[in-house]
C-alpha cells in the first residue's frame, strides 16, 4: 500500500479541516499552462506503448482492473496531458509531477495532490473546483465541469492509476552545506605568511608584497609613484570628498620631511568631512533614504538620525564589530542608550509596501528585506532568494532562511499608527508623555488647516451647485444648441449666451445623452430629435420644464400636473399630447443629485473661477506649509521586539499561505564553525545572539567583507569586485592571502577602520601612477589591472563633483548633522498630486540632501548614485548624454561657475594670471601656454558673439566668457577623473 | 567562456554605456550580447548599446506605446459588459469576494451606461468611448488580465515592472535593452507626464540594467502637456551659437587630456556624449513642437477643444516621439487626482475621464493607421487594475486586480478580437486568464523577444521581465 502523507494532519498544527487552510498548504506559484497545444499521449520521452497498458499492477502492486485502466487512458490521460503536463512534467513546478502515478501520489512541496477514494480531500479537486481565489489550477482559467468530474470521478474510484515507473526525489538544486565549507568564502580566515621581499623598494607595508609577488610573477612591473600634486588630490578626494585649496597642495609640496604624506593622511583623517565622506559609504551599504518610497512615499522625516550616527561612528573610528551589533541589535544590548537605538534604524531604512492590505504578506515581505539587506550588507550573500526555495547556488537552505525570518518574525518593525491604509514603521520616541501634548496639538492644526481648506472649497462648490440649480431650465435649453461632440469651446460659447458655467453645461449634455430614457428627460429628446427649428426647441423646453422644476423646488404638496402642459399651439410639432409628465419627486431628485444633470465637477480646476481656485490653492498650501515645518516629535526609527516565535514554519515557494516544516531559530549552517549550539532566549528575538555571531572574529564573512569593501572604497575595485556577493555566482579574490591577511590584520588592530586606512594609504600600492610608462606590455598581460600593476583613474562621484564645484567656487556650507529633509516625519513626499515639492538647493554637503526614493535629485541620479533601496558597495560610473546636458544647463553649475569667474574677476592680476588660478582651484595644476592661449582666445570670442548677438552689456559678456570658461573646466574629463 | 571574464565585460560594458547613441563598443557589446543573454547583435553593423539589435523572434512590433488610465478604468462600465450585473444590481454578490480586499464592499453595481456594438466585430463598447468604439476592429480586448496587487503602489509597479516588492528594471527599460533605439539622438525610452506617486521613477526606472535603458520623463503628471520639457534641455542664459564654441573649448581641454593620459573608452565616451546632448538639444524641442501638424491633425486629437487638448497633446507627442524612432512611448492620463480611481462619484469621474480621452486615443489610432504605422506599432491600453462590480458606498467601486480589461491593437495583434473573459459579473478572470506576468510576455513577443531568453544578470542571478513566470497569449497573434 502507499503510505500517505498528511502534513495538515498531524498534531499541534492548524486544523485540517478548514478548506482554505489546506488550500493556502498547496499553493501553486507561478503556473502556466498552454490549453490544448500538446496532441496527443506523447510526454517527457515515454510513449504510453512502453508504459504499456496492460499492465494490471504497478509498481507497488497496487491492483488496477481492466476497466479502471481503461478509464485512465480515455478519459483522465488526456485531461493531464492537455491541462497540466506543460508545468507539471518535467519541470515539476511546486515540485508536482503529474506524468507519474507515484508523482501523483507524493505530491508536490504541499504535500499529496490527492486522497484515493477521497476527492474531497484532495487538493487537487481543491484547485481545479477553482473556488478558492488563492488557489486554482489550470491558471489560465476554470476546466469545463465535465472535465472536473471526470477527475472527481476517477479520485473517488480510488484513482486507479496504471503508469507504472517511478520518479527519484528531486535533486538537490545548489552547494551542499559539507561542499560548501569548502568553498573560498566559507573557509575560516587563512594565516597567510607575507611574501618576503623587503629588499624590494617598492615594498613599504606588508600590502606592496602581496601586490609584488604577484606581479612578479606574471612579470610586470608596478607604476612609479604617483605625483605629488596629484596624490593630495587623490587624498583628498578619496577621504573626505573636497579638493585641497592651492595653498594646500603648496604646503605639502613644500614639506620635504618624510613624514609629510604620513602627517597629510593623519590630517584628513582627523577632519570631521572624513565621516561625511565615508559615512556616506556606508549609508550606500545600508540602502540609506529619507524618504519609503515604492508604492506610498512617506517621508522618513527622522531618519537624518541614523545618518548622522553612521557620520560619528566613522568619525569615531567606532570598531566595526559594535557597528554591526547596534545596528542589528543595539536596542537589546545591555548597556542600550539613545545612540545604539537609533543605530538599529538600519533594519528599518528599507523599502516597504506600506498601503499592502495583507498584513501578513506586509510582514513577511519586511522580513524578507531585513534578511536580505543583513546577508548582502555584513555577510556578502543574496540570502533573498532563499525564500522561496534552496539557494540555487550557494550552500544555503530554506531552513537557514527560515531560522533567520523566526528572529526578524520577533521583531517589531512596525508601529501601531497609520495615515489611512498606509501603516507606519516603528520608532523610538525622545520625549516624556508630558512633552507629547505639544506635539499633539501641532497634529491637531495640522488637520485643522487641512479641513478648513477643504470646507472652504465644499461651500463654495455650494455655492456652485446652488446657483445651476436655480438656473436648471436654462441648462436644458441651452443645451438644445449643440451636440454632445461639441467642444468645450462651443459650448463655453453656449454658456456665456446663457450666463451659465460651461463645464456645468458641458456635463449636463452628456448626461442627458446617458440618460435618454429618464423619466425627466425623455421629454427632452423628443423635442430635440423633433423639432428642428431651434426657437421651437427653446421655447417647448423652457415651457414643460420651468414649471416643472418650480413645482419640485416648492415642494412636492403642488400637483404638478395641472401646470400647463405644453400646448399644442407652443409645439406644433408634438402634435401627440400622450405625453405625460414625470412625477415630481421624481424631477426633485433629480435636480437634487449631485451626480445628475447639474453636477458640479468635483476638479477644482474645472469648477473654479481663477479667483476662487487661487484662493483655494492658497489654504492647501497653506496647510501643507504649515505641515513641512511642524516640529516632529524628537523620535527615531529603530526596531524592538515583539511577541518571540521560537519556531516559524518554512513558507512553502515563499507563500505565507502555504506552511511546511517547523524550524527553530538558528544561524546559517554553513557559516557556523562550532558544533555547539548557540542558546537563544525564550524572552527576546534572539538579534543579539545573531548580531554578536556576525561579529565574532570566528565568523568567515563578516570581517572579510568590510575589508574588501574599504579597499573597494579606496582603490574603485574590491580585491573581490562584487562587494555583495562572496558566493558562487560572485566574483573570487585577485589576491585571496591579501585579502585574509588584511582582515586578521585589521580584527587584531580592534577592528578600526582608521587603522585600515592607515595601512592602506602608506602602501606603494595606494601610492601609484595611474600612468605607466609600458602601459601596452601591461594590458596584454592583465587589461582589467587585476593585478593592480598601476593605480585605477575613477570617475568621480556625484557629491564629489558637485561638492567640489561648490567648494571650488566659495558656495559650499560646511554646516553638519541635523534634519535637513523639508518634510514632517510621516508627511506624503508625493500624494496622488505628483507636485514635486523636494527642493535640491541647500548648499549644504551632498551628504546632507534629502535622499528621496522614487525621485532622486537629478543629478545624483545622472552621476549614478545608488538606488536606495539596495545595499550597493560598488556604485557604477556611467557616461550617458543626460550628464552633459546637466554641466552644460544645470543652474547648479552655471551658477557655480558665474560664482567662481566673479572671484577671477576681483583678482587684481592679468588674465593669464586669473586663467591660472582657475587652473589651480579647479584642477590642482598650472596651465600650459597653448592651454592658457585657447582659452584667451575663447573668452575674446565670446565677448564679439556677444556684441554681434548684441543686448549684453560690456561687463556682462566679459563675465560670461570666464564664467563659461570655469564651467568648461568643471565638464571637463581631467577635473571628472581622478588619477 | 568564464564567468569571470563574462562578467568583467559586462562590467565594463555597464560602466561605458553611452545613453543616446553609439560608441566603440562594438567588440565588447557583440560578446555580450550572446544569443541566450541579450539578443544576437548584427555583426557587421555600426553598432552601440542603444544601436537596433537583431530579435530572438521575428518581430511583429517594432515599437510601443502604452496608454496608461491611472488609478483604475472600471472594465464593467466600459469594455466588458455584463448583463447579469444590470438583473441581480443591488444583490449580494453571489460567490466569496477575494481573501484580502482594499475596502469594505457592497451589494453589485449596475453600470450607468450602455453597451452597443460595433464595427464589423459586433464586440460591444460602452457609450463612454463612442469614438474609439468605431475603431472596435483594430482592437483585441483582453478582458482575462489579472494581476496580484490591490493597491494603487504595488498594482502600478506590478504592471510596469512584474515586481510589486522590490524595485525592477520596467517593461520600456527591456524593451530598450533588448532591442535598442532607432534614432540614436534621442532616448529609446519616454514617458509623458508619468505619475510620480506610486511607485513613481520606479515604473519607468532601468534598476540595474544599464544606464541607457532608463526611461525619459517629460515632465510629470502635474504639469500640462504643452509646458513639459526634458530636464535641462536648454540653458537659458545662453545663445547656441556661444554654447557650441563652449561646447568645442570642452571637446579640445578633452582631446588634449585623452592625448596625455592614452586610450581610455570612458573618456572616449564622455567626448561623444557632449555632441550627442547637443544634438538633443535640437531634436527634443522640434519633436515637441506640435505646431508643426496641420490644423486638422491637431483637431483630430482634439486639441482644439479644452476636454481633450492636455491627453490629445500627449498623444500627439507621443507619436511625433514613435515615428523619430524612439522604441517605447507611454503617456499617462492623470492628474492632480488619482484620475480613473472613482471610489465614489463614479458615473461624474468616468464620464469626465473617458470625455477626455476617448477623442485623443481614436485620433492616435486614426494618425497611427493612416500613416502606415499601426501594423507594427503596438498600442496598448489600461489601468493597473479594475474595478469591482460591486458597490463602494453608493455609487463608487472599488479596486479590483482579479480581473480587468487592457486592449491591444496595431503590432501584429488581431483586431476586433476579444481574448478572455472574467466571471458573470466580472469579478475574476476566469477564461484564458492573462496575468500582468503573461501581459508583459506577450508583448515582449511581439517586440520578437523571448521574455525567458531577456534575461540580465545581477548580484549572481539572472533576471528576467517575467520572473519565473509569464506565457505568450499566442492566440491573439495575428
Amino acid at each position: 500500500m502507499v503510505t500517505m502523507k498528511f502534513p495538515f494532519l498531524q498534531p499541534g498544527r492548524v486544523s485540517s479541516s478548514d478548506r482554505t487552510q489546506r488550500a493556502r498548504r498547496w499553493f501553486f506559484v507561478l503556473l502556466i499552462l498552454l490549453v490544448g497545444s500538446t496532441p496527443g499521449y506523447e510526454t517527457g520521452g515515454v510513449t504510453l506503448a512502453a508504459e504499456g497498458t496492460e499492465a494490471t499492477n504497478t509498481a507497488d502492486n497496487e491492483t488496477v482492473n481492466p476497466g479502471q485502466i481503461e478509464f485512465f487512458e480515455k478519459q483522465v490521460r488526456p485531461i493531464l496531458v492537455e491541462h497540466c503536463y506543460e508545468c507539471h512534467s518535467e519541470e515539476a513546478d511546486g515540485g508536482l509531477r503529474l506524468t507519474t502515478r507515484q508523482g501523483l501520489r507524493n505530491g508536490g512541496d504541499s504535500g499529496p495532490a490527492l486522497v484515493p477514494g477521497a476527492p474531497d480531500s484532495s487538493l487537487l479537486v481543491e484547485a481545479i473546483r477553482y473556488r478558492n481565489p488563492d488557489f486554482q489550477m489550470p491558471p489560465t482559467g476554470r476546466l469545463d465541469q465535465s472535465l472536473i468530474d471526470t477527475l472527481e470521478k476517477w479520485i473517488a474510484m480510488g484513482a486507479p492509476d496504471p503508469r507504472a515507473e517511478t520518479v527519484t526525489s528531486r535533486a538537490p538544486v545548489g552547494m551542499s552545506t559539507e561542499e560548501g565549507r569548502e568553498f573560498w568564502s566559507f573557509r575560516p580566515l587563512a594565516s597567510p605568511v607575507v611574501p618576503d621581499l623587503s629588499d624590494q623598494d617598492f615594498v613599504r607595508t606588508p600590502i606592496d608584497a602581496f601586490i609584488l609577488q604577484s606581479l612578479n610573477e606574471r612579470g610586470i612591473h608596478p607604476a612609479p609613484p604617483a605625483q605629488s600634486r596629484v596624490l593630495i588630490r587623490r587624498l583628498y578626494m578619496n577621504l573626505i570628498g573636497l579638493p585641497p585649496k592651492p595653498e594646500e597642495v603648496e604646503r605639502y609640496l613644500a614639506d620635504r620631511s618624510p613624514q609629510a604624506t604620513r602627517k597629510l593622511i593623519d590630517r584628513l583623517l582627523n577632519s570631521p568631512q572624513y565621516g561625511e565622506r565615508w559615512g556616506r559609504h556606508w549609508l550606500d551599504v545600508a540602502r540609506y533614504a529619507d524618504s519609503n518610497g515604492l508604492d506610498e512615499n512617506l517621508a522618513f522625516g527622522n531618519a537624518w538620525r541614523y545618518r548622522d550616527y553612521v557620520v560619528d561612528a566613522f568619525n569615531h573610528d567606532k570598531p566595526f564589530n559594535r557597528f554591526v551589533i547596534e545596528q542589528i541589535a543595539g536596542d537589546l544590548l545591555p548597556d542600550a542608550t539613545r545612540e545604539t537605538r537609533i543605530a538599529t534604524g538600519f533594519l528599518v531604512l528599507g523599502a516597504k509596501v506600506l498601503a499592502e492590505p495583507d498584513r501578513e504578506k506586509l510582514n513577511m515581505d519586511t522580513i524578507d528585506e531585513q534578511i536580505d539587506a543583513t546577508g548582502k550588507v555584513f555577510m556578502g550573500m543574496s540570502l533573498g532568494c532563499v525564500r522561496c526555495h534552496d539557494h540555487k547556488f550557494d550552500p544555503i537552505m530554506q531552513r537557514d532562511y527560515y531560522a533567520l525570518a523566526a528572529i526578524f518574525k520577533s521583531t517589531k518593525t512596525f508601529g501601531d499608527t497609520n495615515t489611512g491604509a498606509i501603516k507606519h514603521w516603528h520608532e523610538y520616541v525622545f520625549v516624556s508623555e508630558d512633552e507629547l501634548p505639544e506635539f499633539k496639538a501641532l497634529d491637531a492644526e495640522i488637520a485643522r488647516l487641512k479641513k478648513e481648506a477643504s470646507d472652504w472649497k465644499n461651500s463654495a462648490m455650494t455655492v456652485l451647485r446652488t446657483a445651476a440649480h436655480a438656473r436648471a431650465t436654462e441648462y436644458l435649453v441651452a443645451c438644445t444648441e449643440f451636440s454632445q461632440s461639441d467642444s468645450l469651446v462651443r459650448i463655453a460659447e453656449v454658456a456665456a449666451k446663457y450666463d451659465l458655467h460651461p463645464r456645468i453645461l458641458h456635463h449636463c449634455r452628456r448626461h442627458l445623452e446617458f440618460n435618454a430614457e429618464h423619466e425627466v428627460f425623455q421629454f427632452w429628446h423628443e423635442v430635440q430629435q423633433g423639432l428642428t427649428d431651434s426657437q421651437q426647441r427653446r421655447h417647448a423646453v423652457e415651457s414643460l420644464y420651468r414649471p416643472l422644476f418650480e413645482s419640485a423646488t416648492a415642494g412636492e404638496s403642488k400637483p404638478v400636473a395641472d401646470s400647463q402642459a405644453p400646448t399644442e399651439s407652443s409645439t406644433p410639432a408634438l402634435a401627440e399630447p400622450a405625453f405625460v409628465l414625470p412625477d415630481v419627486k421624481l424631477v426633485a431628485q433629480a435636480l437634487n443629485d449631485q451626480s445628475g444633470f447639474l453636477a458640479v465637477p468635483p476638479k477644482p480646476e474645472f469648477a473654479f473661477d481663477p479667483e476662487t481656485l487661487a484662493e483655494y490653492n492658497r489654504r492647501m498650501e497653506a496647510a501643507r506649509l504649515f505641515e513641512t515645518t511642524a516640529r516632529d516629535v524628537p523620535s527615531a526609527m529603530g526596531v524592538t521586539d515583539d511577541t518571540v516565535h521560537p519556531r516559524l514554519p518554512i513558507h512553502i515557494r515563499g507563500s505565507h499561505l502555504n506552511f511546511g516544516e517547523e524550524v527553530a531559530r538558528e544561524f546559517p549552517e554553513v557559516m557556523r564553525n562550532s558544533d555547539v549550539r548557540p542558546t537563544f532566549p525564550n524572552h527576546q528575538s534572539g538579534r543579539l545572539e545573531l548580531a554578536r555571531w556576525m561579529a565574532n572574529t570566528q565568523h568567515p564573512l563578516t570581517a572579510r567583507v568590510f575589508v574588501n569593501r574599504v579597499w573597494r572604497w579606496h582603490f574603485g575595485e574590491g580585491l573581490v569586485r562584487t562587494t555583495e556577493n562572496f558566493g558562487v555566482l560572485g566574483d573570487r579574490p585577485s589576491h585571496p592571502e591579501l585579502l585574509d591577511w588584511l582582515t586578521r590584520w585589521f580584527m587584531a588592530s580592534g577592528w578600526s577602520t582608521k587603522e585600515l586606512h592607515r595601512l592602506i594609504l602608506r602602501s606603494s600600492v595606494y601610492q601609484m601612477s595611474a600612468n605607466h610608462p609600458a602601459a601596452s606590455a601591461g594590458s596584454e598581460i592583465d587589461p582589467e589591472n587585476r593585478l593592480l600593476w598601476h593605480f585605477h583613474m575613477q570617475r568621480m562621484e556625484p557629491e564629489q563633483i558637485r561638492d567640489a564645484i561648490l567648494a571650488i567656487s566659495g558656495r559650499l556650507e560646511m554646516t553638519m548633522s541635523g534634519k535637513t529633509v523639508p518634510l514632517r516625519n510621516q508627511q506624503f513626499v508625493f500624494n496622488h498630486t505628483s507636485v514635486d515639492h523636494t527642493r535640491y538647493d541647500s548648499l549644504r554637503r551632498a551628504v546632507y540632501l534629502p535622499v528621496i526614493r522614487n525621485n532622486l535629485y537629478t543629478m545624483f541620479e545622472q552621476f549614478d548614485f545608488p538606488d536606495p533601496t539596495m545595499p550597493t558597495g560598488n556604485r557604477s560610473a556611467t557616461v550617458v548624454a543626460p550628464q552633459a546636458l546637466l554641466l552644460m544647463n544645470a543652474d547648479l553649475v552655471i551658477d557655480s561657475a558665474e560664482s567662481l569667474a566673479q572671484i577671477l574677476l576681483e583678482l587684481s592680476a592679468s588674465d593669464t594670471s586669473r586663467i591660472e588660478t582657475a587652473y589651480l582651484r579647479v584642477l590642482g595644476r598650472t596651465p600650459t601656454d597653448r592651454e592658457s592661449r585657447r582659452v584667451l582666445a575663447f573668452i575674446e570670442q565670446t565677448a564679439l558673439g556677444a556684441r554681434m548677438n548684441s543686448g549684453i552689456l560690456d561687463g556682462d559678456r566679459i563675465k560670461q566668457g570666464w564664467s563659461l570658461f570655469c564651467q568648461s573646466l568643471f565638464a571637463s574629463n581631467e577635473f571628472m577623473y581622478l588619477r | 567562456m568564464s564567468e569571470s571574464s563574462l562578467q568583467s565585460r559586462r562590467r565594463v560594458l555597464k560602466n561605458s554605456a553611452v545613453g543616446f547613441g553609439h560608441l566603440a563598443f562594438m567588440h565588447l557589446l557583440q560578446e555580450n550580447c550572446r544569443a541566450d543573454t541579450v539578443v544576437a547583435s548584427a555583426a557587421d553593423s555600426t553598432t552601440g548599446p542603444l544601436a537596433p539589435k537583431l530579435t530572438h523572434l521575428a518581430a511583429r512590433a517594432k515599437r510601443v506605446i502604452f496608454l496608461f488610465m491611472k488609478g483604475g478604468p472600471s472594465h464593467v462600465d466600459t469594455f466588458d459588459p455584463k448583463p447579469l450585473l444590470d438583473r441581480d444590481h443591488g444583490k449580494p454578490l453571489p460567490f466569496d469576494l477575494p481573501r484580502v480586499t482594499f475596502a469594505k464592499q457592497g451589494n453589485l453595481l449596475r453600470s450607468p451606461w450602455r453597451f452597443q456594438r460595433h464595427g464589423d466585430s459586433g464586440l460591444p463598447v460602452s457609450e463612454l468611448f463612442p469614438h474609439v468604439a468605431s475603431h472596435v476592429d483594430d482592437l483585441c480586448i483582453l478582458r482575462s488580465v489579472h494581476g496580484t496587487n490591490p493597491a494603487h503602489g504595488g498594482a502600478l509597479l506590478k504592471l510596469h515592472t512584474g515586481s510589486d516588492q522590490f524595485v525592477r528594471p520596467s517593461l520600456g527599460s527591456w524593451v530598450t535593452y533588448g532591442l535598442g533605439t532607432e534614432n540614436e539622438n534621442l532616448p529609446a525610452f519616454v514617458t509623458i507626464c508619468p505619475t510620480l506617486a506610486h511607485g513613481g521613477v520606479n515604473n519607468w526606472g532601468a534598476a540595474f540594467l544599464p544606464a541607457h535603458c532608463q526611461g525619459t520623463p517629460i515632465g510629470n503628471a502635474s504639469l500640462n502637456a504643452d509646458a513639459v520639457r526634458v530636464k535641462h534641455i536648454r540653458n537659458q542664459r545662453v545663445d547656441l551659437a556661444t554654447q557650441r564654441r563652449q561646447l568645442d573649448l570642452i571637446l579640445a581641454m578633452n582631446q588634449d587630456h585623452l592625448d596625455r593620459v592614452g586610450t581610455n573608452a570612458a573618456l572616449e565616451g564622455r567626448l561623444n556624449s557632449f555632441e550627442l546632448a547637443y544634438r538633443m538639444q535640437a531634436s527634443m524641442p522640434e519633436i515637441q513642437d506640435l505646431a508643426r501638424e496641420t490644423n486638422a491633425t491637431q483637431s483630430m486629437y482634439g486639441i482644439d477643444d479644452p476636454v481633450t487638448e492636455d491627453f490629445g497633446r500627449q498623444c500627439l507627442m507621443a507619436r511625433r516621439f514613435l515615428e523619430s524612432g524612439v522604441r517605447f512611448v507611454q503617456v499617462t492620463h492623470s492628474d492632480s487626482e488619482v484620475q480613473w480611481d472613482q471610489h465614489s462619484n463614479l458615473y461624474l469621474g468616468h464620464t469626465k475621464n473617458a470625455a477626455e480621452v476617448d477623442k485623443p486615443i481614436a485620433g492616435l489610432l486614426q494618425d497611427l493607421k493612416s500613416r502606415g504605422l499601426l501594423e507594427d506599432t503596438l498600442v496598448l491600453w489600461g489601468g493597473e487594475f479594475g474595478r469591482t462590480p460591486t458597490a463602494q458606498g453608493n455609487n463608487g467601486r472599488d479596486h479590483n486586480p482579479h480581473g480587468f480589461t487592457m486592449w491591444m491593437a496595431g503590432g501584429g495583434v488581431k483586431g476586433g478580437y476579444a481574448y478572455g473573459a472574467t466571471d458573470d459579473y466580472g469579478y475574476y478572470a476566469a477564461e484564458n486568464k492573462m496575468h500582468v506576468h503573461d501581459l508583459h510576455a506577450t508583448i515582449l513577443h511581439l517586440m520578437g523577444l523571448d521574455h525567458e531568453r531577456l534575461t540580465y544578470r545581477y548580484a549572481g542571478r539572472d533576471f528576467r521581465l517575467t520572473d519565473v513566470a509569464g506565457h505568450v497569449a499566442t492566440d491573439i497573434l495575428a
